[in-house]
């Protein structure tokens, strides 16, 4: 019975840690590591990268309006797939391979929160 | 005959590999305090963006298999920015205030570190040259570009800003690193800023990358 309660202990524990999103604050780490390379700091699209060279405007995650017209599933496919999963460009590179499952949902929560949108509901 | 020859082999990898010149190396690197921002011990020990953001300089441990001898020679003695940003940052501009080294400590410190190797890089993987493939690659395909310059026509510096320039990369890395970067990032780099190619591209393709890359070379 001893070893029956441990067992389940630490099979919530393991599925605990496993599936435990990312927290807003480890998710903000996450954006300013990886996304603000191109998409800035503060999400505006203003990144180190983006010179007057750069082939595109990285998305401004700031514009509500911009914003509005993706659903949290569009936002999420980029992230993992790159820009050319949505005939977009290919300087949004796929991430799928980088970042965990938590960190890319924790991600697309963030986004919402720069553009203070609920983003198009599909 | 084989054995005496495999021994007579060891011993000139044993002198080479600890050679006075790679010792002196390794006090001139520790008396200028080299070590407070490169580690030298590896393997890898980032694990979490707050590791990789806490070091103040890239690591060394594998320093022979990725640079060129000449060329580390040459940057100790007289260091130009690499990066364009600062390390770790992204809002400031690299100062390029990394300590020059005289000629003597210069040689040292680069016998010292060409002996750190990985072996995970294997030698006479990859031939630098042309190749359209990976140069579609790098510029189209995927984002290399988008993160790194590189001279582009007419010898325009082009490219982003946030990772390692790749301009004269070609003089700068060894071809064979640059495939086992690829295929293998979380042996070099377990946390950094480029994603993972791997399972996006195939061998083939990083291969071509890698070729491309290292035909980076000052052009005439």
């Amino acid at each position: 019975m001893k070893k029956l309660i441990k067992i389940s202990v630490l099979a919530v524990l393991a599925s605990t840690f496993v599936m435990a999103p990312a927290t807003a604050s480890e998710t903000e780490k996450v954006f300013k590591f990886y996304c603000a390379q191109c998409h800035g700091l503060t999400g505006k699209g203003d990144g180190p990268n983006v010179t007057k060279d750069f082939p595109v405007s990285p998305r401004n995650f700031t514009s509500a309006a911009e914003m509005d017209k993706l659903t949290d599933a569009d936002l999420k496919n980029v992230i993992l797939d790159g820009g050319p999963s949505v005939s977009k460009s290919p300087m949004m590179p796929p991430w799928g391979k980088t970042l965990t499952p938590e960190q890319v949902d924790g991600l697309v929560k963030h986004l919402r929160v720069l553009c203070k949108c609920k983003g198009k509901q599909g | 005959m084989k054995l005496l020859l495999t021994a007579a082999m060891s011993v000139v990898f044993l002198a080479a590999a600890s050679s006075p010149g790679s010792a002196a190396g390794d006090a001139v690197f520790e008396a200028k305090g080299c070590g407070a921002c490169h580690y030298t011990d590896g393997p890898a020990k980032e694990k979490t963006i707050d590791d990789q953001l806490a070091k103040k300089g890239p690591e060394l441990w594998y320093a022979g298999s990725k640079f060129q001898k000449a060329w580390l020679a040459e940057w100790l003695a007289d260091p130009q920015p690499i990066r364009p940003m600062k390390f770790n940052n992204l809002t400031e501009e690299n100062p390029g205030d990394h300590p020059k080294l005289a000629g003597d400590d210069a040689a040292a410190v680069t016998d010292f570190l060409m002996t750190l190797t990985s072996a995970d890089v294997e030698a006479g993987k990859v031939k630098p040259k042309k190749n359209p493939k990976g140069r579609q690659i790098f510029i189209k395909k995927m984002p290399c570009s988008g993160c790194h310059q590189y001279t582009g026509r007419k010898k325009k510096i082009s490219g982003g800003r946030s990772g390692p320039s790749l301009v004269d990369a070609g003089l700068r890395l060894n071809p064979d690193w640059i495939l086992a970067y690829l295929q293998k990032p979380k042996v070099f780099k377990p946390v950094k800023m480029m994603p993972v190619f791997v399972g996006l591209l195939s061998d083939k393709d990083m291969k071509n990358v890698a070729r491309h890359v290292a035909s980076f070379k000052p052009k005439k």
